[in-house]
């Protein structure tokens, strides 16, 4: 199977020559929000409808980088006692459906931990899932993680931000493998715009110490905002906005958000 | 107590957001430097003695001696403290800090109201815009701490998401902080959350337990021969019990929420019985209260102060190697030993702060006329005065309420125009 950057390096390369925006969408669904079933369900339409890179977070009673949507989000579907055993099985079947796509695993280090970090990579990478984001496991703290990612074949997605120091956003950057998530300004996720050559520069500067595919989240809820990204960025994240458009109207505004901002 | 480079054993660290990185190390850094500056200690020294009334008084209480019939008792008054509680003790330090590092606002969790309040004073002085995020829960249970840290100018914004508890404004806290981090501190009121925090509470803390070394000296030639103290979070605990850490023979006892009962959801017991497990969340490894699959889980007790999911790394480590007792007290145990306490020796105690009389209460006389127990009086309670009529089941109270009631200027934009004069 080929690496997380080479699937995604193929299929930016092939969207260069469609119709859509050449930027792969990566989408973000809360599992067991509102329920279980109807939140595999919305990620089963998501694949259907050929979403490159399916974001899953794992919900925490404390999800303190996250916004209001997604922090109410997380506390509904605490309540519905998610398993993080039953998750891990349940994604791999969503896997080897839609081989196609990649999954990736995000969520707090707490619920990980209980799981057992060893064990974690090992069942994400049996169940074929390509990537785990963890934003409160800092990368100097992660050594053993790494370890685990590289021997089973998972890919630790790391975070820089528009405040990580140059030094430091070097050193994640440079150690980067399978993407580098990016977050667009600062702040928790959900809020709206930002300026756009700060944007430009930002991106830029990252991209001089890693060849790693860029996705840039946290905000995009608009056309224009993806649009800026062509050219800078490998992968657009949809969190926050998805999560909002499905509140209101379920799968079909969800996908119609997606339509809205060509990258479906 | 130094921390390994933010760690106490497997407890600490800093496990936070990314965004956070730059403000955790600026932090860090403010804290190594001004720690190490005499002239940010005499100046915290002058505060402590000019703003809060410091050093606090060891009392001896002689009618509780002879009522136990074994040890002699002293309190720490902390309670006598400026805000009547040792979160002021904290609250000093880190205002001097973000004075120093030039920032403009703090951020501060609470869950009583008593760190809130500590908070919005200090801010009011320093002349720093404020931000309180409190449980909606906790807003409504403690409205005249909310009314107090509006009057002193502060924000006060209910939380609404989860439990709407103290945990749930830590979340709230830091979330602003992750967006606020260019001109905001995050004044955390206990010794919990991300290095350099915990030490650097302790470290501010660490005053009552000095104090109290000098004053057993001075009133009775000697050290004490145990310690009590109430754990929350577990800074009035770190701040008694640190000073005295080379001196094995000096027994700490930290008492926890025993609320109501043993089940999940009934107690803040974390460390006594096991019934918190390792855990990493709020920024920090330590023991927290979760289910199986790493969810925090609500907690409970009569005191607000001592409603907690986690604890201290450095209280967890120290009880892990046995150099700490943890043992817990429970709700009625709490009013009991705060009801003698009152009609014994005329001092009213907080709810948290009676965790530590129960627990040294059930103790005292098993121990010998030669020995001295010191008990910290975390702070006072007037503020539990609507709980604690309560919980005595005090007749005339609800009729006060009622006549106040009646009196109460329904029209309530007449009142805030007349009389609060902000808006808020
Ligand atoms: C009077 C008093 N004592 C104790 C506590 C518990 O906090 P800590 O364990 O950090 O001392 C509080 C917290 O609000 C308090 O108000």
């Amino acid at each position: 199977m080929p690496t997380l950057s080479e699937f995604i390096r193929a299929r930016s390369q092939a969207l260069q020559t469609s119709e859509r925006l050449p930027l792969l969408a990566m989408t973000h669904v809360i599992y067991g929000y509102p329920t279980v079933e109807a939140s595999l369900a919305w990620m089963r339409r998501l694949l259907e409808q050929g979403i490159e890179l399916l974001e899953v977070q794992f919900p925490f009673s404390d999800p303190v980088a996250d916004g209001p949507t997604i922090v109410a989000a997380c506390h509904r579907a605490v309540e519905n006692q998610p398993q993080m055993q039953l998750c891990l099985q349940q994604l791999g079947q969503l896997q080897r459906d839609f081989p196609q796509s990649r999954i990736l695993l995000m969520g707090y280090l707490n619920p990980f931990y209980r799981y057992g970090l060893t064990r974690l990579v090992q069942d994400a990478a049996a169940q074929g899932i390509a990537g785990l984001i963890i934003p409160d496991l800092p990368m100097e703290r992660a050594g053993q993680f790494r370890r685990d990612c590289t021997d089973h074949g998972v890919e630790p997605i790391w975070l820089v931000t528009p405040a990580t120091p140059a030094e430091r956003l070097a050193s994640i950057a440079r150690q980067a493998t399978g993407m580098l998530y990016c977050v667009s300004r600062s702040g928790v996720t959900g809020q709206k715009d930002g300026a756009q050559q700060a944007l430009a520069d930002y991106l830029s500067t990252i991209r001089q110490h890693t060849d790693a595919p860029l996705a840039v989240g946290f905000g995009i809820r608009r056309r224009v905002q993806v649009e800026a990204l062509v050219g800078q960025a490998d992968i657009a994240i949809v969190g926050s906005a998805l999560l909002e458009a499905y509140n209101a109207g379920g799968q079909e505004a969800g996908l119609a958000l997606l339509a809205s901002l060509g990258i479906i | 107590m130094m921390s390994d480079n933010g760690y106490y054993g497997q407890y600490g660290g800093s496990y936070i957001p990314e965004i956070l990185y730059t403000s955790q190390q600026q932090v860090q850094q403010a804290f190594d430097e001004a720690r190490n500056d005499p002239a940010f200690i005499q100046a915290l020294e002058q505060q402590w003695q000019q703003y809060s009334g410091r050093p606090t008084p060891l009392t001896f209480c002689a009618n509780l001696t002879e009522h136990f019939g074994g040890a002699q008792i002293y309190l720490k008054r902390e309670d006598l403290n400026h805000s009547g509680a040792h979160k002021m003790n904290n609250v000093i330090g880190q205002g001097l800090l973000v004075k120093r590092m030039g920032k403009k606002r703090v951020i501060a969790e609470t869950g009583a109201g008593q760190h809130g309040i500590a908070t919005a004073l200090v801010a009011a002085r320093l002349g720093l815009e404020c931000t309180i995020y409190m449980g909606a829960k906790d807003v409504a249970r403690q409205y005249p701490n909310v009314f107090w840290m509006r009057q002193l100018g502060a924000t006060v914004i209910p939380v609404t998401t989860g439990s709407q508890t103290l945990r749930d404004a830590l979340d709230e806290a830091l979330r602003d902080w992750s967006g606020s981090y260019a001109d905001s501190h995050y004044l955390i009121g206990t010794s919990c959350g991300c290095a350099p925090f915990p030490e650097m509470v302790s470290f501010f803390q660490s005053v009552i337990g000095r104090e109290v070394r000098q004053q057993s000296q001075a009133q009775f030639g000697a050290l004490p021969d145990r310690l009590y103290a109430c754990v929350g979070g577990g800074s009035n605990a770190c701040g008694l019990f640190l000073p005295f850490m080379d001196e094995a023979q000096v027994e700490k006892v930290g008492v926890e929420a025993g609320g109501k009962g043993m089940a999940l959801g009934e107690h803040s017991i974390r460390l006594s019985h096991d019934l918190g497990q390792p855990g990493i969340a709020q920024g920090f490894a330590s023991i927290f209260l979760q289910d199986n699959q790493g969810q925090l889980q609500e907690t409970h007790s009569i005191a607000a102060g001592l409603d907690y999911v986690g604890v201290s790394p450095i209280i967890a480590h120290l009880a892990e190697q046995g150099q700490l007792r943890m043992t817990y007290a429970s709700d009625q145990d709490v009013v009991d030993a705060c009801t003698l306490l009152l009609r014994k020796e005329g001092i009213i105690p907080a709810l948290e702060s009676s965790h530590a009389l129960a627990a040294a209460f059930r103790e005292a006389g098993t121990l010998s006329p030669q020995q001295r127990i010191v008990i910290n009086l975390s702070g006072r309670g007037d503020k539990d005065i609507f709980n604690v009529a309560r919980a005595v089941q005090d007749a005339e109270f609800p009729q006060f309420l009622r006549s106040y009631l009646r009196e109460y200027p329904d029209n309530l934009q007449l009142a805030s125009d007349a009389g609060q004069g902000r808006a808020v």
